[in-house]
């Protein structure tokens, strides 16, 4: 396994008598070629879980769609790649193979599997929990190192509760991956947000089935370019000192605070999932340290990129995130452009989402004050993506002050672009 | 395996595995004062302490050989009083330990005592000669940073309590099974071995404040049986009842600005 992993640490390390707090961007990049030994197509294993509950049949053109989006998938698949497809209702179901374990990968399967996908009918109703739990099985039938699903869904999870989605997402906590995709505008962006977070995949709707075929593919060509799994991020702090936040903060906002797991004496493992050649991704590590006199210089965290292997940890790279204290406020004081882009960034991922729940609830005012603070840091961060998804929410009066009007009809479909999407951040401009 | 300016053990050689301070100064940090101003080049940073009277190993509070007296006060001690050396030792300046201002000018002969034995300095090697025979010492010292900490918290009295002015450095041998911290009391008959009546007098220091308790394996704890103001180790305020393990350069914070500071034997 290549150890050219690059870690790299953006921060104002000065800080004032007394201060306590540090905040740093941690840029991790993956080296662009192969990482020496990649996992080897044993190595990985897919399992793509379609909703086939009734609401899939109206219309028709979204279960056929999904097929096709299957089938695409399928198609992706690499020789040697264990992989299986699921069909979810109240219960799951494997659709290919129907042994409940995984086929590998071959013009063979991949033919059998788009013949059975071809073949699959909607009914029944929505109980995603137990699509993971069979997706967890199946996972386990066969021992690869990068696990990772596609689950599509239209609709809410209706027939378990969320404790029972809660439990079926701590199973498969740390066993696979799953990047989940809305079909339509009739399933639940908090729902969909709670596997993929927990589960270190991605969400998106995908508001006209027509689309979901190009989505399904790519998101299958990601997953084949990842090389190393169980990656983490190990954070060390000094004694005394605490962790007050880790997040990502690019691609897309993701609080990893609770997800450490201690590693050490003073450190937590935070985990990052899987990584293909030439990622990069920063992460905002916040920490209290105790204050130390002027002029000394402390340690506030070893960030190192850990990748679990047969043998034990492997270090893949590490960066230092300091403090040194100064009576000279002009070094205390200096904003690290890094941090506050950041920090920008997540607030414009929360407003969006406190804003459009004000707006359900009927809260105009809060909503509209919330959204404007969206628009504002939007357009400052010059995240434009976020900002066109805002402007069909609201009426943009005036952008760099976030004045705005509610519109007063909005597309389902644009709000819950809007919610999903509202965590993807850009990055900063060193 | 190196150490760190507070005495810490790392593993690491840039930062403190334990406390994350810089490791540079612990590379840097002189042996004992002597040795530079005698012109002889110094050794590496070795944790030894000749007796400066003679040059044998030291093995207690007074000298095995010719019984010059190691705690009162007249050596300055590597890991403490060595970096407030006076002006004639500059390498030890660098050492750069906050305690330094604390510490009172009475080690001014021992340059001078140090240069006419050369053979401490020749023998670097000997690390483990200089443990004193009880082993663990604590330094007690006025610390800045620490009150800075405790007025920073605030507290009802927080705006009358004032830093000393002047506070000379006192260092305790711990022996025994247990060490009282406190302040004695005539009326109650208590007279706790780790006495901090002062003057100055520190006015946060309960007369029954922490207790150091010797562990089986000879390593030292520390207990506070429910001050009134607590008692941290190292900046975090430890619990009321719990033995906490001390290691050499943990600092134990009590009252408004008192620092003991942990010494351990050097390693053999």
């Amino acid at each position: 396994m290549s150890s050219d992993f690059t870690v790299e640490i953006s921060q104002n390390e000065y800080l004032a008598v007394g201060g306590d707090d540090v905040n740093a961007i941690v840029t991790v990049t993956s080296p662009d070629t192969g990482l020496a030994a990649p996992a080897g197509d044993q190595g990985s294993a897919e399992i793509i879980i379609i909703d086939c509950s009734g609401s899939m049949g109206s219309p028709r053109t979204k279960i056929e769609q999904a097929r096709a989006a299957t089938a695409a998938a399928v198609d992706v698949i690499r020789d040697g790649v264990a992989f299986a497809v699921i069909a979810g209702t109240n219960n799951a179901q494997p659709i290919f193979p129907l042994d409940y374990g995984l086929a590998i990968a071959d013009d063979q399967t991949r033919f059998l599997a788009k013949q059975a996908v071809a073949g699959v009918l909607p009914r029944g109703g929505t109980a995603i929990g137990q699509w993971l739990r069979l997706a967890h099985s199946m996972f386990l039938s066969h021992p690869a190192a990068l696990r990772h699903a596609i689950l599509l869904t239209d609709g809410q999870n209706q027939h378990e509760t969320p404790q029972q989605l809660g439990e079926a997402i701590s199973l498969c906590e740390g066993v696979f991956s799953c990047d989940c995709r809305g079909v339509g505008t009739d399933w639940e962006v908090g729902e969909l947000r709670r596997i993929s977070s927990a589960l270190l995949g991605t969400v998106d709707i995908v508001p006209d089935p027509s689309g979901l075929a190009a989505d399904f593919a790519a998101m299958m060509q990601t997953a084949m370019g990842k090389q190393v799994a169980g990656v983490s991020l190990r954070v060390w702090t000094p004694q005394h000192a605490a962790v007050r936040f880790v997040k990502q903060v690019a691609p897309a906002v993701e609080d990893l605070t609770g997800r450490g797991v201690p590693s050490g004496p003073q450190a937590a493992d935070y985990p990052t999932g899987a990584w293909g050649a030439s990622e990069s991704r920063d992460y905002h590590v916040r920490v209290r340290v105790t204050p130390a006199g002027v002029g000394q210089e402390m340690l506030a965290a070893r960030v190192s990129l850990v990748a679990a292997t047969p043998s034990g940890p492997e270090v893949l790279g590490q960066g230092l995130v300091r403090a040194t204290w100064t009576d000279d406020e002009a070094l205390s004081t200096r904003i690290n452009g890094s941090v506050a882009h950041y920090t920008g960034q997540a607030e414009l991922a929360q407003v969006i989402q406190e804003g459009l729940e004000a707006r359900k609830r009927g809260d105009e005012d809060t909503a509209t004050a919330k959204l404007g603070r969206a628009v504002a840091l939007a357009e400052q961060s010059g995240n434009e993506a976020t900002a066109k998804l805002l402007a069909r929410v609201v009426d943009v009066v005036d952008a760099a002050s976030g004045t705005v009007r509610l519109k007063k009809r909005v597309d389902d479909a644009d709000e819950m672009a809007l919610d999903t999407r509202s965590t993807k951040t850009v990055r900063t401009k060193r | 395996m190196p150490t760190c300016p507070s005495g810490h053990d790392s593993a690491s050689t840039d930062f403190c595995d334990v406390c994350g301070m810089r490791m540079d100064g612990a590379a840097a940090a002189p042996a004992p004062a002597g040795a530079p101003a005698a012109g002889i080049p110094a050794p590496p940073a070795v944790p030894a302490e000749p007796c400066p009277q003679c040059g044998a190993g030291r093995t207690g509070q007074f000298c095995e050989v010719c019984g010059f007296d190691f705690a009162s006060g007249q050596v300055p001690h590597p890991a403490a009083a060595g970096d407030a050396a006076p002006g004639g030792t500059d390498a030890a300046a660098g050492a750069g330990s906050d305690q330094a201002a604390a510490v009172p000018d009475r080690a001014a002969s021992v340059p001078d005592q140090a240069a006419a034995v050369p053979g401490q300095a020749a023998a670097p090697g000997a690390d483990g000669a200089a443990a004193p025979a009880a082993g663990w010492a604590v330094v007690v010292t006025a610390d800045r940073a620490y009150y800075d900490s405790v007025i920073a918290q605030g507290g009802p009295d927080a705006a009358s309590i004032e830093f000393p002015q002047y506070c000379p450095e006192r260092r305790f041998q711990l022996n025994g099974r247990e060490m009282r911290i406190g302040r004695r009391s005539v009326s109650r008959g208590l007279e706790p071995e780790i006495d901090l009546t002062g003057p100055p007098a520190d006015p946060g220091v309960s007369h029954m404040h922490a207790v150091l308790i010797a562990e089986p394996d000879g390593t030292w704890g520390v207990l506070d049986p429910g001050s009134a103001n607590g008692t941290t180790v190292n900046g975090g305020e430890i619990v009321a009842g719990v033995r906490v393990p001390l290691h050499d350069g943990d600092r134990i914070g009590v009252g408004a600005w008192t620092v003991l500071t942990i010494q351990a034997p050097p390693a053999s």
